[in-house]
């Protein structure tokens, strides 16, 4: 192996899931077997860090200030649904249950990890909820301790005297599971069965 | 349940060991430190992926070696034939029924039910809480999932609440978040723990009854460090001791601080008991377990006694082997043969690690 093909097998190493023997797979890949596609993959990664930012409003990916979700004037924006990642957020619009809008807190709670408060997108949703327009946040978060912990956070802290109704998803969900899990029909009635929170 | 047969790969001492059992006594006979006690742990392993004799399963993997595997055949009151594979490495381990990989603890935790008698018992009255925690919530979470769960998410709660106030710099609103979801399971536990004692209690009193002569009775007493199985109250005070618990920097309330106590005749066992009383105690305990077991499940447990048979006066011994289920298999361990009374064993000698059974069982066993 050569110094340029180990500095690429490492930075490939520390994306998720990737260990040592399958970075060393995507890079012999992209340099040896097919290394007619590389410039387009490296013109997309370029475009993708230039272009893709999360939506000010609601942390989802974006390219514009908005993300399309936020930007679209047919989604109930008074209705918001809390969730940890973005693919939860998919996982929920490819359910085809929902036509509210979306929050995003990029994580949850956990001092075990230093995930505090500070870490999550908390700011944006006060934002949000203080100008008004929120009439309803739906809690999609997942249902072992830290989710719980941080609904109990959203509801106590970020809430608290504001004019909202909270409500939580998990019926049906698998316990201990996160909404990437579900299936579409169990998300489904998890939306449709969500329960007052508080 | 009864255990068919039982292979050992890379597991602490033993290299390799194929034993196929047949009857329902067999004895592992061999000097200390050849490996019979290896064998009875790896057998107890398939109750709960868990050693009765370490927490690190480092230990278990044979020296220079990377994998330790231990496969078991089960006879299976429910289940019928059943392969257990697992795989252990130093960084985890891997779990196969029949084949289909099993990722879940709850799925698996007290399916296959052993119970182990071993002169190391005598700490459950003698040692520390933690030791009687450990047992405790063994034996209860294998025959509760709702225990289980309870414990799963009370431990995390905690672990997160204390990694919170380890900070040094623990927020009000983020420490309640966190006590919204300890109180409650640990209000769960401490009513299944109450419960759980006063039953396993009974049956230990009517076992010690059994293995003593003196007409004192034996009791178990059940010791929460926050008495009421109540998350209110808990929360109540979690919150008027966060001040302290900040100052401390971990959680000073809660039933990871429960513990329990063995009384003969309503005094502390651990202070004023005897030592043949405490041995009588424990091995009260563990047949009491062992009824719990098969009560909640159906299935009836493997009996593992590791050097108990040999440690026993004559008395205890042959009192202690009339009180013990006789429909049940017993594998157990010793450095010279059991006597004659206690009847007719498949015998494997064991030295360095190798088992070898010795020609066929003496007499046709059951
Ligand atoms: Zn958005």
């Amino acid at each position: 192996m050569t110094p340029a093909f180990e500095k690429l097998q490492k930075h490939l190493k520390q994306l998720p899931g990737l260990g040592y023997r399958s970075s060393e797979r995507i890079a012999l890949h992209l340099l040896v077997e097919k290394p007619a596609q590389l410039p387009a993959l490296v013109a997309a990664l370029e475009e993708a860090a230039r272009a893709v930012r999360r939506c000010t409003r609601c942390g989802n990916l974006a390219e514009e200030e908005l993300c399309g979700l936020c930007a679209d004037e047919r989604r109930d924006q008074t209705v918001v649904c809390v969730v940890e990642h973005v693919p939860d957020l998919v996982a929920i619009e490819r359910s085809g249950a929902f036509r509210g809008s979306y929050h995003v807190l990029h994580g949850k709670l956990s001092p075990i990890q230093g995930v505090g408060p500070e870490q999550l997108n908390f700011g944006a949703l006060i934002d949000r909820i203080e100008t008004g327009g929120v009439g309803e946040l739906i809690l999609a978060l997942s249902n072992d301790v830290e989710g719980e912990a941080t609904c109990h956070y959203l509801t106590e802290y970020i809430t608290k005297g504001r004019d909202v109704k909270i409500t939580r998803i998990g019926f049906g969900l698998p316990s201990g599971g996160g909404v990437l899990y579900a299936d579409s029909v169990t998300l489904r009635s998890a939306l449709e069965g969500r329960r007052s929170f508080q | 349940m009864r255990l068919r047969s039982l292979t050992l790969r890379h597991f602490r001492n033993v290299g390799f060991a194929a034993l196929e059992f047949s009857g329902r006594q067999h004895f592992l006979l061999g000097a200390n430190g050849q490996g019979k006690t290896n064998l009875l742990e790896a057998a107890g392993f398939l109750t709960a992926l868990r050693s009765f004799r370490t927490s690190d399963n480092k230990l278990l993997v044979g020296h220079t070696q990377h994998t330790a595997a231990i496969a078991a055949v089960v006879e299976h009151e429910r289940q019928g034939e059943t392969k257990i594979t697992i795989k252990l490495r130093h960084d985890g381990k891997e779990l196969w029924c029949d084949q289909a990989r099993v990722t879940k603890l709850a799925e698996y935790l007290g399916k296959f039910p052993t119970v182990v008698f071993s002169s190391q018992d005598l700490q459950l009255v003698r040692g520390s809480p933690a030791g009687r925690r450990r047992w405790l919530d063994l034996t209860l979470a294998a025959m509760d999932p709702g225990y289980l769960r309870a414990l799963q998410m009370f431990s995390r709660a905690l672990t997160e609440r204390n990694a919170l106030l380890k900070t040094g710099r623990a927020g009000e609103t983020q420490l309640a978040a966190f006590e919204q979801t300890l109180a409650p399971a640990a209000a769960q536990l401490i009513a299944l723990r109450s419960s759980g004692i006063k039953a396993l209690g009974a049956t230990v009193k009517s076992g010690y009854a059994k293995l003593c002569d003196d007409a004192e009775p034996a009791s178990l007493v059940y010791e929460p460090n926050f008495a009421e199985a109540d998350a209110e109250a808990l929360l109540a005070r979690l919150e008027a001791g966060r001040a302290r618990d900040a100052q401390f920097r971990t959680t000073l309330v809660g039933p990871h601080r429960d513990d329990f106590q063995f009384n003969v005749h309503h005094t502390a066992a651990k202070d004023f008991a005897s030592e043949g009383q405490q041995r009588s105690l424990v091995l009260a305990l563990r047949l009491a377990q062992a009824a719990w077991f098969q009560e909640k499940s159906g299935v009836r447990p493997v009996l593992l006694a590791d050097d108990v048979l040999g440690e026993l006066d004559p008395v205890r011994r042959s009192r202690f082997w009339s009180a013990i289920d006789h429909e049940a298999q017993i594998i157990a361990t010793g450095t010279s043969l059991p006597a004659a009374e206690l009847g007719t064993w498949q015998i494997f000698d064991v030295a360095d690690g190798a088992f070898s059974e010795r020609g066929a069982p003496r007499e046709a066993a059951l």
